[in-house]
C-alpha cells in the first residue's frame, strides 16, 4: 500500500489515506470513514513529471495524491498499466539522455540557423511584393537627411550627368523597384554609397570626388543595385525575425533575458550582412563584365575607400562587411593602410 | 508503510485548534531544481523539434505541471490540468488563422483594414478566454480555480483604458496597468470563493512614475555618453541599417564599458519595476479571510537577473532551466499567505471543459496580460 492524502472532490480538506492496487484489478483507498473501491480501468492516474505529486482521480472527482512516485510506478508496472508518456519520464530522468538530446538540439539549431533561416527568408521574400521593400525603406532618407547629410555641393550639370548614367544602368532591370540616384554631401560619413530597399541609391559628394573615372562610380552603383535587386534589407529583416522566433521559442519566459533575445538577431545580423555584401559584390562584378567595364574599377575605388577608413578592413564578428582583402586586390601601399 | 509522513512536507495539514483563531503565515515553497528541469526541458525540446512542433503542446503541459506541482503551500502542491490535445487544437487554429490572414493580405491588401477592428474587438476576447482556461486548469488541494471576468470587462480594461491612456498622453498609464491586473485578479475564484483585489491606484502610480523617471534619467545620461564617444563615421557603410551592437563595437573599450553600465542601470530599473509590480499585484489579493503577502526586494531580484543573463550568455542558453527555476523560486519564496489558520476550508464550484483557443492565441500573439 502507498500512503498519501485523499480529497473527497467537494472540499479542500484532505485526509490521510493509503491506496492499494489489488491483484483483482480493484483500486482501494484505506483509512477513510467509508472505504473506496473502484476498478483500475475507471481511475485516471496522472503522468509522472519530475517528482511532483501523483494523482489518482476517481469517478466523481475524488482524488488520492501521493509524493511516492517510485512506489506508484512499481504498482503500475505490476498491473501492466502502460503509457507512452511513461517513456517521456524515463527519458527525462536520465542525464545521458539529456546530454544526447542536447547534442542533437545543438546540431539541429545550428543547421537551421545556418541554412534554414536564410532559405526561409529568401522564400518569404519571393512571395512578398516589392511594395514591401518600399514600406521598409520609407522615411529612412528623411531621417538621414536630418541627422547626417547635407545638400550635395556638386554642380547641377554633374548631378544630372550622374543621374542619367544611373538611369541608363537601371533602365532594363524591370524588377519592380523604383531606382533613383540621390546625391548628398556626406559630412561625417565621408566617401560612401548605400542603397535603400525602395531602390533609392545614395552616393556622397566625397565618393564622387574620390573616383578617378566614372566607371569606378558605376562599379559602386552596380554593387548597390545588387543590394536592392537581391532585396537584402527585406531578407535581413526576415532573417532577424526568424532568429528572434527561435530564440523566443527556446528561451521565452525568463524576464532577465528578454533584453538578450532582442540582441540575438544582432549577433547573427553581422554574419548575414557579410553574406549579402558578397552577394552584392558578385552581382556588381557580373554586371560590369556584361557591360564590358573592367572589374578592376571596383577594386580600385573600394581599396581607396578602405584607405580613408583605416581599420575598417579588419574583419571581426561584428563587421557588417567582409575584409577588403577578401573583396578586392589592393596595391601594397593600400594594404598597409588597413 | 511507515513513510506516511513523507507527504506532509514538514507542514501540518491539520488547522490549529479551532478555539484560537490566531492568524498564521503560510510561506510558498518551491521544490523544483535546475538539473531536473534541464533534463525535462532538453528532452521536450528535442521531441518538439523531431515532431516539427506538434509535441510542443505536450511539452507545455509537462513544463506547467512541473512548475505548478513543485509550488507548495502548507504542504500541498498546485496542479495544472490542461490537456495537450486541447492546447494543440488551440494552437492549430491560431496558426491557421494567422497564416490565413497573411495569405489573404497578399491577395487583397485592403483586408488589413477590416482586420484592425477585428483585432481590437478580438483581443479582449482572447484575454478573457486565456484567463478562463488558465484558471480552470489550475487547482490546489483538489479544488479548481475559476474565472468570472466578462468580455465587457476585458474590453474596458484592455481597450477602453488603453484609449484613455493615449488621450491623456500616458499620464493614466499606471491606472491602466492596475485595471488589467484588477480584471484578472478581481474576477478569479478559488472553488466558489471569489478573490478580492485590494491594491489602490496610488501604489501603481508611485512605482510606474518612479520607473519612468529612472528610465528617462538613464536614457539621457546614456545618450550623452554615446554621443560623447561616437563619431557616426563607419556606421552608415551599407544600405542595411547598422545595429546598436555594431555602433557600440565600433567604439571599442568605451563602448564595452557603456554597455556594462547601461545593462546594470537597465537591470536595476527592470528589477525595481518587477518587484513593485508583483508586490502590488499579488500582495493585494484576499481570498476569504486569507490574504497574500508579497515582499520581493529589488537588490536580490536584480542579482538574479544579472547572474541569469550572464549564465545564459556564457552557456549559449544552456543555463536557461536553472535561470527559470531560480527566478521562480525567488518570487515564490518571498510570498506567503496570511491565513486564519485553515486553508482547507473551501468548497468546490462547477468546472467545465474550456477550449484552449483563447489561451493559445494569447501565447502566440504575445498579448501582454500584465501578470
Amino acid at each position: 500500500m502507498i500512503s498519501g492524502r485523499y480529497f473527497d472532490g467537494h472540499s479542500a480538506t484532505a485526509g490521510e489515506a493509503r491506496i492499494e492496487f489489488g491483484a483483482d484489478g480493484v483500486v482501494r483507498v484505506h483509512g477513510l470513514a467509508e472505504p473506496v473501491a473502484v476498478p483500475l480501468g475507471q481511475v485516471n492516474i496522472s503522468d509522472r513529471v519530475g517528482n511532483i505529486t501523483r494523482r489518482v482521480t476517481f469517478p466523481g472527482g475524488a482524488v488520492f495524491e501521493t509524493f511516492q512516485n517510485d512506489a506508484m510506478d512499481r504498482a503500475l508496472e505490476v498491473h501492466n498499466v502502460k503509457r507512452a508518456t511513461a517513456l517521456v519520464h524515463w527519458l527525462e530522468a536520465r542525464w545521458p539522455v539529456a546530454l544526447g538530446s542536447l547534442v542533437a538540439v545543438a546540431l539541429v539549431s545550428f543547421a537551421f540557423l545556418r541554412w534554414g533561416v536564410p532559405a526561409l527568408a529568401d522564400w518569404t521574400a519571393k512571395v512578398l511584393p516589392t511594395a514591401t521593400d518600399r514600406a521598409i525603406g520609407s522615411g529612412s532618407l528623411d531621417v538621414l537627411d536630418r541627422v547626417a547629410f547635407r545638400k550635395s555641393e556638386l554642380s547641377d550639370a554633374r548631378q544630372k550627368e550622374l543621374r542619367a548614367r544611373f538611369a541608363l544602368m537601371t533602365r532594363d532591370l524591370k524588377d519592380g523597384h523604383a531606382y533613383e540616384l540621390e546625391l548628398r554631401h556626406g559630412a561625417a560619413i565621408g566617401a560612401n554609397a548605400f542603397a535603400l530597399p525602395s531602390g533609392i541609391v545614395v552616393m556622397t559628394d566625397e565618393l564622387v570626388e574620390m573616383s578617378k573615372t566614372d566607371d569606378e562610380l558605376v562599379a559602386v552603383l552596380a554593387h548597390e543595385i545588387g543590394h536592392v535587386r537581391g532585396r537584402h534589407a527585406l531578407r535581413q529583416l526576415l532573417q532577424a525575425a526568424g532568429v528572434s522566433a527561435i530564440a523566443l521559442a527556446l528561451l521565452g519566459d525568463v524576464s532577465s533575458i528578454s533584453g538578450l533575445l532582442s540582441a540575438a538577431p544582432a549577433l547573427l545580423h553581422a554574419k548575414h550582412s557579410r553574406d549579402f555584401e558578397r552577394e552584392a559584390d558578385a552581382f556588381g562584378k557580373k554586371w560590369l563584365r556584361e557591360h564590358n567595364i573592367a572589374e578592376s574599377n571596383f577594386d580600385a575605388i573600394l581599396c581607396r575607400m578602405s584607405e580613408e577608413h583605416p581599420g575598417s578592413g579588419d574583419v571581426d564578428y561584428f563587421s557588417s562587411h567582409p575584409a577588403t582583402s577578401e573583396r578586392a586586390h589592393c596595391t601594397p601601399a593600400q594594404q598597409r593602410a588597413n | 508503510m511507515n513513510e506516511a509522513t513523507s507527504l506532509d512536507g514538514g507542514a501540518s495539514i491539520a488547522a490549529p485548534v479551532a478555539a484560537t483563531p490566531a492568524r498564521k503565515l503560510f510561506p510558498f515553497e518551491f521544490r523544483g531544481n535546475g538539473g531536473e528541469y534541464f533534463r525535462i526541458w532538453i528532452v521536450n525540446l528535442l521531441l518538439t523539434i523531431i515532431t516539427l512542433g506538434i509535441y510542443s503542446a505536450w511539452a507545455k503541459v509537462r513544463r506547467l505541471r512541473y512548475f505548478y506541482g513543485n509550488t507548495l503551500l502548507d504542504g500541498h502542491s498546485f496542479e495544472y490540468h490542461g490537456r495537450p490535445l486541447a492546447i494543440l487544437k488551440g494552437r492549430l487554429i491560431v496558426v491557421g488563422l494567422y497564416f490565413g490572414f497573411l495569405l489573404l493580405a497578399q491577395v487583397m491588401p485592403l483586408v488589413v483594414l477590416v482586420f484592425l477592428p477585428l483585432i481590437i474587438f478580438g483581443l479582449p476576447w482572447i484575454v478573457m478566454r486565456s484567463r478562463l482556461f488558465q484558471l480552470r486548469m489550475s487547482s490546489y488541494r483538489n479544488l479548481r480555480f475559476n474565472f468570472a471576468g466578462s468580455y465587457g470587462g476585458a474590453m474596458g480594461a484592455f481597450v477602453g483604458w488603453y484609449l484613455l491612456t493615449v488621450i491623456t498622453f500616458g499620464i493614466l498609464y499606471p491606472a491602466w496597468v492596475r485595471k488589467r491586473v484588477q480584471y484578472t485578479l478581481d474576477n478569479s475564484l478559488y472553488g466558489t470563493q471569489p478573490f478580492e483585489f485590494k491594491t489602490g491606484n496610488g501604489e501603481y502610480f508611485k512605482f510606474c512614475y518612479i520607473t519612468a523617471g529612472l528610465s528617462l534619467l538613464a536614457y539621457i545620461v546614456g545618450a550623452f555618453a554615446l554621443f560623447g564617444l561616437t563619431a557616426i563615421k563607419d556606421v552608415f557603410t551599407s544600405g542595411i541599417p547598422p545595429t546598436g551592437l555594431q555602433m557600440l563595437s565600433a567604439l571599442g573599450v568605451g563602448g564595452f564599458l557603456l554597455i556594462l553600465v547601461a545593462a546594470i542601470a537597465g537591470f536595476s530599473i527592470a528589477a525595481y519595476y518587477q518587484a513593485s509590480f508583483i508586490n502590488a499585484s499579488f500582495g493585494g489579493v484576499e481570498i476569504g479571510s486569507n490574504s497574500v503577502l508579497s515582499d520581493l526586494k529589488v537588490a536580490p531580484l536584480m542579482w538574479i537577473y544579472v547572474t541569469n543573463l550572464l549564465g545564459i550568455v556564457f552557456t549559449l542558453g544552456l543555463f536557461y532551466p536553472w535561470a527559470k527555476v531560480r527566478q521562480t523560486r525567488y518570487q515564490l519564496e518571498n510570498m506567503q499567505v496570511d491565513s486564519d489558520g485553515n486553508l482547507g476550508a473551501f468548497t468546490a464550484g462547477a468546472t467545465g471543459a474550456t477550449s484552449a483557443v483563447g489561451e493559445e492565441a494569447g501565447d502566440f500573439f504575445d498579448v501582454d496580460f500584465g501578470l
